[in-house]
C-alpha cells in the first residue's frame, strides 16, 4: 500500500477514535439535558475529574484496568453528590440558576485539581499490548485507537441495551418526554433523575481515563474537550443522541484531516461549521426544543 | 423617601470624594479604581442583557475585546489619532460584532443564546489567538501611542499619568451609566423589561420582539465595547486573554453577586468582587476556587444578590416603617 492512503486511513482512524471519545462525553451532557433540561456545564469538568483520578488509582495500583473500570464510577458518584445536594435545590432562577451553578462548579473543580495534582501534564500509561502498531490485512494500525474505537461501541451496546431493554430504560424513555406525568404514575422520579445524572457524568469519566493515554492529564483538558463536547451538542441537536453521533464522528474526522491540512486553522473549522449550521437552523441538526 | 437636600448632598459629597479620590489613596488605588470603572461598565451592559432582558450571555467578551481591539488597532495603525474617536472606534467596533451577530442570536433565548454565544465567543477567542499577524496572538497589541485628552487650542490632558487618566475613566463611567440608566427608563426600556417577563404577550400587545432584543444587544455590546477601549488604553495592550471564557464569565458573577434585578447591583458587584480578588491574591493563587464558590453560595443561598439580600433583610427588620432608599429608585 502507497504511504499516502496509509496516512489517509491512519488519519482516519485518528479521527474516528476522537470523534468516539467526543461523542461519550456529548452523549452524557446530552442524556442530562433530554430527560432533566439542565445543560451541565460542568460535564467536562467531571470528564477531567475523571483522568486525575485514573492517573491517581494507576500509581496507586499500577493497574491500568482497575483505574478504567474504577475513576469513572467514582467521578459518577461525585457527579450524584452534585445533583442531589446542589442541583435539585436550584429552582431560584430556572434554568439559568443551574447554568451559573454548574460554571461555578467546574471552577472549583478546576481550582481542585490544580491543588492536589499541580499544574504539569501527568502521564497515564498503558500496559505493554495496547502500545504501538498492529498489522491488519497489509496495514499498520495504532492499537490503543482502535481499542478506544471499540471500548466506546461497547459501552454503546451497553446504554442502548439498558435503554430499549430494561424497565428503567423504559422509565427513562418516558421521563423524556414527560417527567411529571411519569412522576404523577409513581415512579420516584428523583432518584431516577440521580441514577441518570449518575450515568452520564460515568459516560464523561470512562472517556476521559480513555482519553487519558492521548492528550496526558492536565488542568487544560476540560477545556479542551469539554469546548468540542459543548459544540458537538448544540450542533447535533440538544437532547439528540443520533445527532450527536453523527456529529461527533464528522468532528473527529474534521479535526484529524484538518490538522493534516491546514494544520493552523483546524480548531476554527469546528466552530464554522457550527456557525453555518445554527445560522440556518438554531436549534442543531436534530434539535426540537431550545 | 429621602428628600431632595438629602440628596444633593450625597451627590456633592460622592463627586467631592471621587475628585480627591487619587490624592487620598495614592496611585495603586488609584488604578485600582481605573479597572474598576472598566469592569462596572462591562457588568452593567451585560445586566441590560440578563436583568433586563432574560438573556444569558456566556460570551459577552467577544464585545468587550471587540472594542479593545478596534481602539488598540486603529491607534497603532492610524498616526495621531485622538483619543475620543479611537473610542469610538471601539464602540463601533464593538456594534459591528452586535450586528452582524444579532440576525441568529434574537431567535433563541434561554439555553440556545447562552450556548450559542459560548460558541461564538469562542470562536472570537480562537481568531484572535490564531491570526498572529493581525491581533499579535497571545501577546497581544501592545506599546500602541496614547494620545492625550485634547480639545484643539482649548486644552490637552497627557493621559499617560495614572490620574489624568483616573478622571477620564470616572467620566466615562459616569457618562455611561447615566446613559444605560436613561435607556432602561425610556419606554422601550419598559418594552424590553416585558419581553423578559412575558415575549408573548408583548408580541399580542403589537410591539416587536425580536427588534427589540436586537437593540438592547446592540446597545449592550456598544457599552462593553466602551469598557474594552479604556481597558486597553488604561493596559497599554489587549491580547487574546481578553476575549477568553473567564472575561465572559466576570460579568455574571458580578452581576449575580451584586443583584440580578437592579441597575446598580453590577456596580456593586463590581467592588465586591474587585476587593474579593485583591484579598484572595495576597493569600492564594486560586482565584478560580474563590470565584466557583462565590458563584455556588450565591445562586445557592442569595440568587437575588447583595441588594436582594439587603432588601429581604430590611422587609425582616423593619417591616413597615422601612425608609426607602435610594436603592430602591433606581431598581
Amino acid at each position: 500500500m502507497d504511504p499516502t492512503t496509509a496516512m489517509y486511513v491512519a488519519q482516519g482512524i485518528h479521527g474516528l477514535a476522537y470523534g468516539m471519545i467526543l461523542f461519550l462525553v456529548a452523549s452524557g451532557l446530552n442524556i442530562i439535558f433530554g430527560m432533566m433540561g439542565i445543560l451541565n456545564l460542568a460535564h467536562a469538568s467531571f470528564f477531567m475529574l475523571s483522568a486525575y483520578f485514573g492517573f491517581q488509582f494507576l500509581s496507586m495500583t499500577g493497574n491500568f484496568w482497575v483505574a478504567l473500570l474504577l475513576a469513572p464510577v467514582v467521578t459518577a458518584f461525585f457527579g450524584i453528590l452534585l445533583e442531589r445536594f446542589l442541583l435539585r435545590k436550584m429552582h431560584a432562577l430556572g434554568h439559568m440558576g443551574e447554568l451559573i451553578l454548574t460554571v461555578g462548579v467546574s471552577l472549583v473543580i478546576l481550582a481542585g485539581v490544580k491543588i492536589f495534582w499541580g499544574t504539569e501534564s501527568l502521564p497515564l500509561k498503558i500496559p505493554p499490548f495496547l502500545r504501538g502498531l498492529v498489522m491488519i490485512a497489509g496495514m499498520d494500525y495504532p492499537v490503543y485507537r482502535l481499542f478506544v474505537i471499540g471500548m466506546a461501541l461497547v459501552v454503546l451496546a451497553i446504554m442502548a441495551l439498558l435503554i430499549y431493554k430494561t424497565r428503567l430504560g423504559k422509565i427513562v424513555r418516558a421521563a423524556v418526554s414527560d417527567a411529571d406525568m411519569v412522576n404523577a404514575l409513581g415512579i420516584n422520579m428523583p432518584l431516577v433523575f440521580m441514577f441518570v445524572f449518575g450515568v452520564g457524568t460515568w459516560l464523561a469519566g470512562v472517556a476521559g481515563v480513555a482519553i487519558a493515554p492521548i492528550l496526558l492529564v492536565f488542568p487544560g483538558l476540560a477545556d479542551q474537550i469539554g469546548m468540542d463536547a459543548f459544540v458537538v451538542v448544540v450542533t447535533g441537536g440538544l437532547g439528540s443522541l443520533s445527532g450527536a453521533f453523527i456529529v461527533s464522528i464528522i468532528f473527529g474526522l474534521l479535526s484529524s484531516y484538518g490538522v493534516q491540512f491546514l494544520s493552523q486553522l483546524a480548531p476554527l473549522l469546528m466552530f464554522l461549521f457550527m456557525a453555518i449550521v445554527l445560522a440556518i437552523k438554531p436549534t442543531g441538526f436534530f434539535g426540537e426544543r431550545e | 423617601m429621602m428628600n431632595k437636600k438629602a440628596q444633593w448632598i450625597l451627590w456633592v459629597g460622592l463627586i467631592v470624594i471621587l475628585a480627591l479620590y487619587p490624592k487620598l489613596f495614592g496611585i495603586y488605588y488609584t488604578n485600582l479604581f481605573v479597572t474598576f470603572a472598566v469592569f462596572a461598565i462591562y457588568s452593567v451592559s451585560f445586566n441590560l442583557l440578563l436583568g433586563y432582558t432574560g438573556l444569558l450571555s456566556f460570551g459577552h467578551a467577544m464585545f468587550f475585546g471587540a472594542g479593545g481591539y478596534g481602539t488598540a488597532l486603529a491607534l497603532k495603525h492610524i498616526q495621531g489619532l485622538p483619543l475620543l474617536p479611537a473610542v469610538l472606534i471601539g464602540l463601533l467596533s464593538a456594534v459591528v460584532l452586535a450586528l452582524i451577530l444579532c440576525p441568529f442570536v434574537v431567535r433563541v433565548s434561554g439555553t440556545a443564546f447562552a450556548m450559542l454565544h459560548l460558541a461564538f465567543g469562542q470562536l472570537m477567542h480562537m481568531l484572535a489567538y490564531k491570526l498572529r499577524g493581525i491581533t499579535g496572538g497571545e501577546d497581544g497589541i501592545g506599546g500602541f501611542p496614547i494620545p492625550p485628552f485634547s480639545i484643539p487650542g482649548v486644552v490637552s490632558i497627557n493621559m499617560r499619568a495614572p490620574e489624568n487618566f483616573y478622571y477620564f475613566a470616572i467620566v466615562v463611567l459616569g457618562v455611561s451609566l447615566w446613559i444605560m440608566w436613561f435607556f432602561t427608563k425610556t419606554p422601550f426600556g419598559q418594552i424590553q423589561v416585558g419581553v423578559r417577563d412575558n415575549a408573548k404577550r408583548i408580541d399580542y400587545l403589537g410591539f416587536k420582539v425580536s427588534q427589540t432584543k436586537a437593540v438592547v444587544y446592540v446597545v449592550a455590546g456598544a457599552f462593553a465595547g466602551v469598557a474594552g477601549s479604556i481597558y486597553a488604553l488604561f493596559q497599554n495592550l489587549i491580547s487574546s486573554g481578553a476575549l477568553d471564557i473567564f472575561t465572559s464569565f466576570a460579568p455574571i458573577t458580578m452581576t449575580m453577586v451584586g443583584g440580578i434585578g437592579s441597575f446598580l447591583g453590577p456596580v456593586w458587584g463590581a467592588v465586591i468582587i474587585q476587593i474579593i480578588e485583591e484579598l484572595t491574591t495576597r493569600y492564594t493563587e486560586q482565584v478560580e476556587l474563590v470565584v466557583g464558590l462565590i458563584l455556588i453560595l450565591i445562586i445557592m443561598f442569595a440568587p437575588a444578590g447583595l441588594i436582594g439580600l439587603i432588601k429581604s433583610l430590611k422587609q425582616r427588620w423593619f417591616p413597615s416603617s422601612a425608609p426607602r432608599v435610594n436603592l430602591e429608585k433606581v431598581s
